[in-house]
């Protein structure tokens, strides 16, 4: 992960140039090899990984956004608001969003990186709303919620004060596991075809090597890279959230 | 010949930050066919004990020392698959405190019973089926329990039923933790019926129940151990605990008890000051030195003897030293 | 009087198609006077945390009404006016560590009540204090604390030192101490006492515990499915009960002094 955020500041090549013989194998120069049009695949490689990056966090805090508020809200008021606003998630969670985000990708003609992040988070939102409404409602029954409300605290202070913090943890394994989901959701747009129009990622370097059948060719160096990449990073953060659970679950429950 | 002895049995929990001496040198003898009462507040170490006496052992919890004797055996120095074999259900039998919950919730009260049953007896379906309804119908309880699940029975029949199924292979001895907490007070006394009808049966001779309750062993219970902080304070019969404890800690928590009568109300409510200690470090001397009214010095240095007098043993320097009557 | 209940129910619907209505409280009506001890007996459904929900504006009640001083309490909507109501009618609840959030120190707990009463910040730290001591609590040991570094009972001496800030007319207490261990049970319920002393603070004491009622009230109340089955002092409750389900529990409660028959 690390190697995504520093690696494009560190290696400072162009990766765009035209810079050697296409199709090179691993060598000194060029520790990754070369892709068909001769570009450096390591410098591929960093700026992509930083662009994969960049889009999950953009994509994940979206959907975070738009979760919380809506779980938040539904869960607090309930009653009318609260079935209502579950609705539309239930409308929205049964969409499916692949065809949502193709269909969304292939109408816009120029697809920056927010455009793709906000692609991805639109059609992401609904599982973390339902989860956040059902902390949000195991919270609000519990006593200490009461002796709030018999304090006299405005619902404001209420939910600032008592609720959210008391979210924080959920909010932060939502968020890694949102972010895992965004990335592998960018390189499969990618690979079809439907990501970045303009810019590099994993998922485009997956899809040059896919369409230049690099499989077939047996040039290695160009799909297998990106590839692990991808896993890795989906594994570590999958990693993280377990972890996460499990240093959060027992201070949670007292010490 | 006692049914249960135990020496100097010290079984501690380890965690991260040390030991947590939750039974810290408990000498205890049993005698067969009476019911023992288990008695102390959460945290004494009494549910630890229970399941050391019978070998239930397993990390992060330790046997460190003693020995445990049961029906003339040494169970202290079996292996686990021994035990399972010859001990577990079919000496000893322990209703744990969650076994209310405990119950596979896809499993019909039969499979359960199957369960149990094919550990130690390869006997035939038809055989165990006969067996569990005999059982039922000996307790009272309706043999279409049997093909039930767990959620299609209440509380008080489903613990009856758990009872019932543990003491299929008729044990000596029938360990209870805690078995009518959750329950409201009139299922309490059908199961506490229960217990009793078993006795009465001959199908179980000897019971130890486990409880933070002293009302309720005042109604079923012939001796009571009282527990505090890992370690046993006061033994005896029911009445003499009643009405003629000797240990500071047991009177008191008598007179803590709450019960709807008259001189209950006349007695008026004891409380103790502070709160039991932590086991992880537990106090030097006697455990119950710092909330202690007639504490002596003696007792801040050192651990209190174990004095035996017609029966009943009582761990106090007051007792001991002769400052107070036997 | 105090407060006045009448006809108080609740009606919980589930579903929005088949709709199934369940009653957890059943048309009740008792009355509660100044510096009365009263106690509501009830097993696990009776009703009994639902009717002290409503009767501490934490739940909305179907039909019926709660009179406080002589004003309906139940159509108090506006935020000064529920406050008002916090401030002389406060409630304390079974779980001592449920009833504090585990993120914040337990100052805070003590603090809140400050939106209540109003008191100018200078006092604040002293009123804190001096109300800690008032439960035999000595507030270095609590004052900056998380709720896991406290014990239960500290837990719960902290709640009833935030009603001594308070000084409220009528505190609900949801089995205050069934989750404190039994040799300090004795000591918090003496501090009850000692606000009925001092400031005449009536209480509702909610339990399942006939024994405990039975030791602790003037009047004791029980509830089975939602109704109110039995009224009346502890002797008339134990010694002439009316109601069949009364009757039962008397003879069900294991009790100290006389054996059971057949056992």
């Amino acid at each position: 992960m690390l190697m995504g955020i520093f690696g494009s500041v560190v290696y400072k090549v162009d990766p765009l140039d035209i810079a050697g013989s296409p199709e090179h194998p691993p060598s000194d120069r060029f520790p990754l090899g070369t892709d068909s049009w001769g570009r450096d695949l390591l410098a591929l490689l960093l700026t992509g990984t930083k662009s994969s990056i960049s889009i999950g966090v953009t994509a994940a805090l979206i959907a975070l956004a738009v979760g919380i508020v809506i779980g938040v809200i539904s869960g607090f008021k309930g009653g009318l608001t609260d079935s209502l606003l579950m609705m539309l998630t239930d409308v929205v969670l049964v969409l499916p969003s692949i065809l949502i985000m193709m269909l969304i990708a292939a109408y816009l003609r120029e697809r920056n990186p927010l455009f793709v992040s906000l692609i991805i988070g639109v059609t992401s939102w609904p599982w973390v709303a339902r989860a956040m409404r059902s902390q949000m409602l195991s919270l609000k029954a519990r006593e200490f919620v009461h002796m709030s409300r018999m304090a006299g605290l405005s619902d404001v202070k209420i939910i600032l004060e008592d609720l959210l913090p008391n979210m924080a943890s959920y909010t932060f394994m939502a968020f890694v596991l949102l972010l895992s989901g965004a990335m592998i959701a960018e390189a499969g747009l990618s690979m079809i075809g439907l990501g970045l129009t303009r810019g590099v990622s994993l998922g485009i370097i997956l899809y040059w090597a896919q369409i230049l059948e690099s499989v077939r060719r047996g040039l290695w160096w160009w799909f297998v890279p990106p590839g692990a990449c991808l896993v890795a990073l989906a594994a570590s953060l999958l990693l993280l959230s377990t972890a996460l659970d499990e240093y959060f679950s027992p201070r949670l429950k007292g010490g | 010949m006692a049914l249960l002895e135990s020496e100097d049995v010290k079984a501690y929990y380890s965690i991260r930050q040390g030991y947590i001496r939750a039974v810290d040198g408990v000498d205890l003898v049993m005698e067969k066919g009476i019911t023992l009462g288990l008695a102390g507040e959460s945290g004494c170490g009494k549910s630890t004990l229970v399941n050391t006496l019978m070998m239930n052992v397993k990390p992060p919890l330790y046997l460190i020392d003693g020995t445990i004797t049961l029906d003339g055996k040494v169970i202290s120095e079996m292996d686990r698959s021994t035990l399972k074999k010859n001990v577990w259900g079919v000496l000893v039998s322990l209703v744990p405190q969650s076994a209310l919950n405990a119950l596979m919730p896809t499993k019909r009260i039969i499979d359960f019973t199957r369960d149990v049953i094919s550990h130690h007896m390869a006997v035939s379906d038809s055989e165990v089926v006969s067996m569990a309804k005999k059982r039922l119908e000996e307790l009272n309880l309706p043999v279409e329990a049997l093909y039930m699940y767990p959620h299609e029975l209440s509380g008080g029949m489903k613990q009856r039923a758990v009872i019932s199924i543990s003491t299929l292979l008729n044990p000596k001895l029938l360990i209870v933790d805690e078995p009518t907490s959750a329950l409201d007070v009139s299922t309490q006394k059908q199961v506490l019926k229960m217990l009793m009808d078993l006795r009465k049966a001959g199908i179980i001779e000897s019971t130890i129940f486990v409880t933070h309750d002293i009302a309720v062993l005042r109604q079923i219970a012939d001796w009571i151990t009282i527990m505090y902080a890992g370690k046993v304070v006061e033994s005896g019969s029911t009445s003499d605990i009643l009405y003629n404890a000797k240990h500071p800690y047991t009177y008191r928590l008598i007179n803590a008890v709450v019960t709807p009568e008259p001189e209950v109300r006349k007695r008026g409510l004891t409380s103790i000051p502070g709160e039991p200690p932590n086991l992880l470090d537990p106090p030097k001397g006697c455990r119950f030195h710092p909330r202690c009214s007639e504490v002596m010095d003696v007792c801040r240095s050192t651990e209190p003897p174990l004095l035996e007098t017609k029966g009943s043993c009582c761990c106090c320097h007051l007792i001991s030293s002769g400052t107070r009557e036997a | 009087m105090l407060l006045e209940v009448r006809n108080l129910t609740k009606v919980f619907t589930t579903g929005l198609l088949k709709r199934r209505e369940i009653v957890a409280v059943n048309n009740i009506s008792f009355d509660v006077r100044s510096s009365e001890f009263l106690s509501l007996v009830g097993e696990s459904g009776s009703g009994k945390t639902t009717a002290a929900r409503m009767i501490l504006k934490l739940l909305p009640p179907t039909s019926g009404s709660i009179m406080f001083e002589g004003k309906d309490v139940v159509s108090l909507k506006r935020l000064e006016e529920r406050r008002w109501y916090w401030k002389q009618v406060h409630g304390i609840f079974q779980d001592p560590y449920a009833s504090y959030s585990p993120l914040h120190q337990i100052d805070r707990i003590l603090h809140q009540v400050f939106t209540l009463t109003g008191d100018s910040s200078s006092d604040r730290d002293s009123m804190v204090r001096g109300a800690l001591r008032e439960v035999g609590l000595r507030p270095e040991d609590v004052l900056g604390k998380y709720p896991h570094e406290l014990s239960g009972g500290q837990r719960q001496r902290i709640m009833v030192a935030r009603c001594y800030m308070l000084k409220p007319k009528l505190i609900l207490a949801d089995e205050p101490i069934s989750m404190i261990d039994a040799s300090t049970r004795a000591s918090v319920l003496q501090l009850f006492s000692k606000l009925r002393e001092e400031y005449k603070t009536s209480l509702i004491f909610i339990t399942h515990d006939l024994g405990l009622a039975y030791y602790v009230s003037d009047g004791i109340l029980i509830m089975y499915k939602g109704s109110i089955v039995e009224k009346g002092s502890p002797d008339e409750v134990m010694e002439h009960p009316h109601s069949s389900y009364t009757k039962r529990l008397r003879e069900d409660v294991p009790l100290l002094y006389k054996k059971w028959e057949g056992f």
